[in-house]
């Protein structure tokens, strides 16, 4: 969806994301911001339903406001011309890959992108990803469309005939576990940008904190992007699910309200 | 032409003669000290020399066998703490901003550590341990860990405990030497050596029994500060920081005795100033010395004087490796301790009258 | 008024005792206030203690010099408007700093009755909070006086007290005042940091509405420094910048197991609670909640901590601190109620280690007791782990309440600032004054997290002296 906000249009910049809050009543929660334009004044968000957060952002109709969204934030990511670039996306998180991508290409670097997902129906931006990708290979878990396989598979046959640089890897959080563990295997510097629940966005509560090279670092100012091969993803995997109840609690309650 | 061939292969054969004899008889100092290949047993031992790249370069070319980079310690932590706190200006009084600061100095300090080490280990190819001072097991093991992750080859704990608790028996003293090793060493591989003091009543035990527990490397003796009496002022004062040349001789006894009693290698320290002390310790046994004060003193350019005099001596001997004539004179482990001493007392004493 | 009463008779008053809402009820409700308040006769008689000395020692006790008695004595003549009008001559936020500064350590430890006779002192902070909800509620709008418009805009970074205190001052000097917040709501550490037992927002709010009729604009969302940059706002027109962003850095043990799940932050417990409502079922935002909850810590934070978890259903709160309750940092007054509320004091304690179970949720920490040894350079004694007491303890939640560093996000921003190794702005003490000459800096940015008084007298002096440089470099 596209969201007016001249001000985070103006200076966003690719690996940024919004803190946003839909309500009165509603939680802060992050999106990254896939695109924006700075003409128009407005930014691209993509968003999955996942909960009640998500959801309550999709049923907005155009016109409507966002309650509270607040940006750009996290260190953008550092785009150089590095040569070839492996860009790998899984389902929603080839939505913050879809700039990243955009960013590299721009930059003179020859882009690869394997854009993965469970089915054919949860296959987004391929045109987009297209657009700035030297070659594109599309993968399904049940085989709906393009190959069947994980996105490992495809990061794999990439990186066997081909002379990788730099990899950036976004998608839930195992699967840059199993990417960043392939990549580890054949030294290629990778980039993950972590999912971490948040509150407040600006580094003030720790609650997106994680295990970088044995040091603690906040997803949402020292990152939110990392080196893949340092991050503790169980760590991160085990934090994420440190609301499971109470989300799906909230679910509920918001289903029934309905 | 043909009159010249002969005359070149007569020196060539000639160099040949030469060349060979003088590979035979090149000495070779490599040890392997804690399970790490050493080209000599001169380490660098833990003192603020050992703190900074610049310096960890300067001993690494100038021959050094291994470093061991400054203990990192929690009296450090406080001292620091102090001192910042003298310049707060509109922190003062911070009581709830300061309560729990030293953790965060503490972070601080550890993270600049660690990254001592992992800076010391790309610009190094030296073996680089890491020295921990600890008076309690459980916070070094957790960062022991993060020592291994940061590169480090080794690790030397320093249990630096004075047995001045009056309320403590022999049994809590040494039991909690056990207890650091155990749980540092569930929680690193890499190679740990402890280094004590001399302070223990049956120190003979001491040795035997620590060198059969997880450790690698035992290192006498820890040189403790020593205060002394300004009887003009009547107070007390520091003494000199620096080791004295003769205060070898402890360290030189006890490793004579139970050089060949242990179950781990043998680290001398404390009074090591030059090369024949080098020698007499690896005569009785030791593996590696560590050497502090005389760095101090007379900078890092002795290292490769002590390693060139070791060097001729044993080419003097007919030593080819140190292997040759380590712990010649230790004392054999049929030997009654209690015996010998007696007997070397009377040999030194008695019979003089 | 001195000659009304004879001193003789002030002194035999009994000090007034704030009524309170009783432990066992208020700790089942989140927004009821504890203290409720004094009443008109209280007020009085209260007031009547005060001897209005000649050389009054109360006013060295407080950081912005509130002229104490003289507030007092209008309350004893009854003219309460005019007692919580003095107030506001100095203080920007009576009803704020009447609930939570410490008096017990700034003017009240200097009053007389203290000092001298050795008894309670007069209750200047209860008084001071009776003037300023006595004006709140009586509906009388005190707007002060502004100078006229010189159309200069000035920014202040943040909304917490000292922003609050600096816009109300460079207002009323005729500047076209803006202040920028990062989060959705206005008051900073007001409205996410102390909880409504202890300063309702409505207090704050109404404050907050003061502002708003005097023309102070409030932008909310707004992260200076990355939504715009300062250049930006230069740009726009800004030509004072007064940086109050707080100290909105958790700090951490780093002990083996804090980052399991369950072990928050204080920041980020009560910013759940007191910020998005958290306990509310209508909000939906979370909070853990634990039957068994550790805070660690022993200022005010700590205190907020626990008694907001005591409020969530704990079945046992309690407070790990490794000094000794005389060295605690926290309101007596907050200590007192903690107790009172049930909360468990587990002083000359430490925390090593935390365990979890297979989810990764925090299930049990393990801890050492702590003996006091020699005094550091702080002149307090310094705990020292007694080796072989370690034990253990279960708990399901753990709140980390051990201290707050300055938010680092706009130094960030601004590499010409001069900032400390504490992370704080470096500022010429008096003039609050930035290493940038249009900047100035206050509050716990500049001090570590401290209290609300402080923060507030430091963007009152900011405005004097950052109006004082607009002015001589316009007429340049």
């Amino acid at each position: 969806m596209v969201v007016e906000n001249p001000l985070i249009a103006k200076s966003r910049k690719p690996g940024n994301f919004v803190i946003l809050r839909i309500g009165e009543d509603g939680e802060r929660f992050p999106l990254t911001i896939a695109g924006a334009d700075p003409v128009r004044g407005t930014i691209t968000l993509v968003v999955q339903i996942m909960g009640v957060s998500s959801s309550k952002l999709v049923a907005l109709e155009p016109g409507d406001c966002i309650t509270d969204l607040v940006g750009p934030l996290g260190k953008p990511t550092h785009i150089g011309k590095i040569g070839t670039v492996l860009a790998a996306g899984g389902g929603v998180g080839v939505a913050p890959l879809l700039p990243i991508v955009e960013a590299f290409k721009k930059a003179g670097n020859r882009v690869v992108t394997v854009i993965a997902a469970r089915n054919k129906d949860l296959i987004i931006l391929e045109d987009e990803i297209r657009k700035w990708s030297d070659e594109v290979i599309v993968m399904t878990d049940d085989g709906s469309y393009g190959r069947q396989g994980l996105v490992t598979a495809g990061m794999e046959e990439i990186i066997q005939r081909e002379n990788i640089d730099e990899c950036i890897v976004i998608g839930p959080a195992i699967m840059m576990k199993f990417a960043s563990m392939l990549t580890k295997k054949y030294n290629i510097p990778t980039q993950a940008s972590l999912n971490s629940i948040m509150v407040d966005g600006t580094g003030m509560c720790g609650a997106c904190r994680v295990t970088v090279g044995g040091k603690t670092k906040f997803t949402c100012v020292d990152g939110p992007e990392f080196d893949a091969h340092q991050v503790n993803f169980d760590e991160m995997l085990m934090r994420l699910g440190g609301y499971l109840q109470e989300e799906k609690r909230a679910t509920e309650i918001y289903l029934q309200k309905l | 032409m043909e009159e010249e061939l002969p005359r070149i292969c007569i020196t060539i054969y000639r160099a040949n003669r030469i060349i060979n004899p003088i590979i035979l008889k090149m000495t070779n100092l490599n040890v392997t000290y804690l399970g790490l290949d050493l080209k000599n047993p001169i380490i660098a031992g833990s003192s603020g020399l050992t703190n900074s790249i610049e310096n960890l370069k300067a001993i690494e070319k100038a021959g050094a066998g291994a470093v061991i980079l400054k203990s990192i310690f929690e009296e450090e932590i406080y001292l620091e703490f102090a001192h910042e706190f003298r310049k707060l200006g509109p922190m003062d009084n911070n009581l709830e901003f300061l309560d729990y600061y030293d953790y965060q100095i503490k972070k601080d300090n550890l993270k600049n550590y660690l990254s001592l080490i992992s800076e010391a280990k790309k610009e190094l190819s030296i073996p680089v341990i890491a020295s921990i001072n600890c008076t309690t097991a459980h916070e070094w093991a957790f960062f022991a860990k993060k020592v291994e992750d940061a590169g480090a080859d080794a690790i030397e704990l320093n249990i630096f405990v004075l047995p001045t608790n009056l309320t403590q028996t022999n049994e809590d003293n040494e039991s909690m030497y056990f207890d650091i090793v155990s749980r540092v060493s569930s929680k690193i591989k890499i190679p740990i050596s402890l280094k004590i003091s001399s302070y223990f009543s049956n120190l003979g035990a001491v040795i035997r029994d620590l060198s059969f527990s997880e450790i690698k490397g035992l290192t006498l003796f820890n040189k403790f500060y020593s205060p002394d009496v300004d009887i003009f002022e009547q107070k007390i004062i520091g003494s000199d920081v620096l080791s004295q040349n003769t205060d070898y001789r402890l360290t030189l006894r006890w490793i004579g005795m139970m050089a060949n009693r242990v179950n781990s290698d043998l680290s001398a320290s404390t009074g090591i100033h030059d090369w024949q002390t080098i020698v007499k310790m690896l005569l009785v046994g030791a593996t590696t010395v560590q050497i502090v004060s005389i760095l101090y003193q007379d900078g890092f350019s002795v290292i490769p004087s002590m390693i060139q005099n070791i060097s001729n001596w044993m080419e003097e001997n007919g030593y080819e490796s140190v292997a040759d004539f380590r712990g010649k004179l230790s004392l054999d482990n049929t030997t009654n301790l209690a015996e010998f001493e007696r007997v070397q007392f009377m040999r030194n004493f008695g019979e003089h009258k | 008024m001195r000659s009304k009463t004879k001193n003789k008779e002030r002194t035999q008053i009994e000090r007034v005792k704030m009524p309170e809402l009783a432990p066992m009820i208020r700790v089942k409700y989140q927004d009821r206030e504890v203290n409720m308040g004094l009443e008109l006769d209280q007020a009085l008689k209260e007031a009547t203690r005060c001897m209005d000395c000649v050389n009054p020692t109360c006013i060295e006790g407080c950081p912005v010099s509130i002229n104490i008695p003289k507030f007092i004595k209008y309350i004893e003549k009854g003219d309460i408007l005019l007692a919580a009008a003095t107030l506001k001559e100095t203080n920007a936020l009576p009803a704020v700093c009447g609930r939570v500064c410490p008096q017990e350590k700034q003017c009240e430890s200097k009053c007389f009755y203290v000092d001298k006779l050795d008894k309670p002192s007069v209750a200047i902070g209860h008084l001071e909070r009776f003037a300023a909800d006595y004006e709140r509620n009586s509906g009388a709008a005190n707007i002060p006086e502004k100078a006229s418009p010189n159309g200069i805009k000035v920014a202040a970074v943040g909304s917490g007290p000292a922003s609050l205190a600096f816009a109300g001052d460079m207002v009323k000097y005729g500047y076209d005042v803006t202040v920028f917040e990062a989060l959705h709501e206005i008051g900073g550490v007001l409205k996410y940091g102390i909880p409504e037992f202890r300063l309702p927002n409505s207090v704050v709010d109404f404050e907050l509405e003061n502002l708003r009729k005097m023309g102070v604009k409030f932008e909310t969302n707004y992260i200076v420094g990355r939504t715009s940059s300062f250049e930006d706002l230069r740009e726009e027109g800004y030509q004072g910048f007064f940086i109050a962003s707080g100290a909105g850095l958790p700090r951490f043990m780093d002990i083996p197991g804090e980052n399991s799940n369950g072990i928050l932050s204080s920041n980020e417990y009560l910013t759940r609670v007191n910020l998005m409502g958290a306990a509310m079922d209508d909000k939906d935002t979370p909070v853990l909640k634990g039957k068994y909850v550790a805070v660690i810590g022993g200022g005010n934070t700590a205190m907020d901590s626990v008694r907001t978890a005591l409020r969530l259903g704990a079945s046992r709160a309690m407070i790990i601190y490794r000094r000794s309750e005389a060295e605690m940092p926290a309101r007596i007054e907050e200590v007192k109620h903690a107790k009172e509320e049930g909360v468990e004091f587990m002083t000359l304690c430490n925390p090593l280690e935390y365990f979890a179970d297979e989810k990764g949720r925090v299930s049990g920490m393990r801890l050492n007791r702590m003996g006091l040894g020699e005094p550091d350079s702080s002149g307090r004694r310094r705990p020292m782990p007694i080796e072989g007491s370690e034990f253990e303890l279960d708990v399901d939640l753990v709140v980390v309440a051990v201290g707050v560093s300055p938010n680092p996000l706009v130094p960030s921003c601004l590499p010409d600032l001069k900032v400390t190794k504490w992370g704080t702005i470096v500022v010429d003490e008096d003039k609050m004054q930035s290493s940038i000459s249009e900047m100035f800096a206050g509050g716990d940015i500049v001090r570590g997290g401290a209290t609300v008084i402080l923060a507030m007298g430091d963007g009152r002096r900011a405005a004097e002296n950052m109006h004082n440089y607009l002015q001589s470099k316009s007429n340049n």
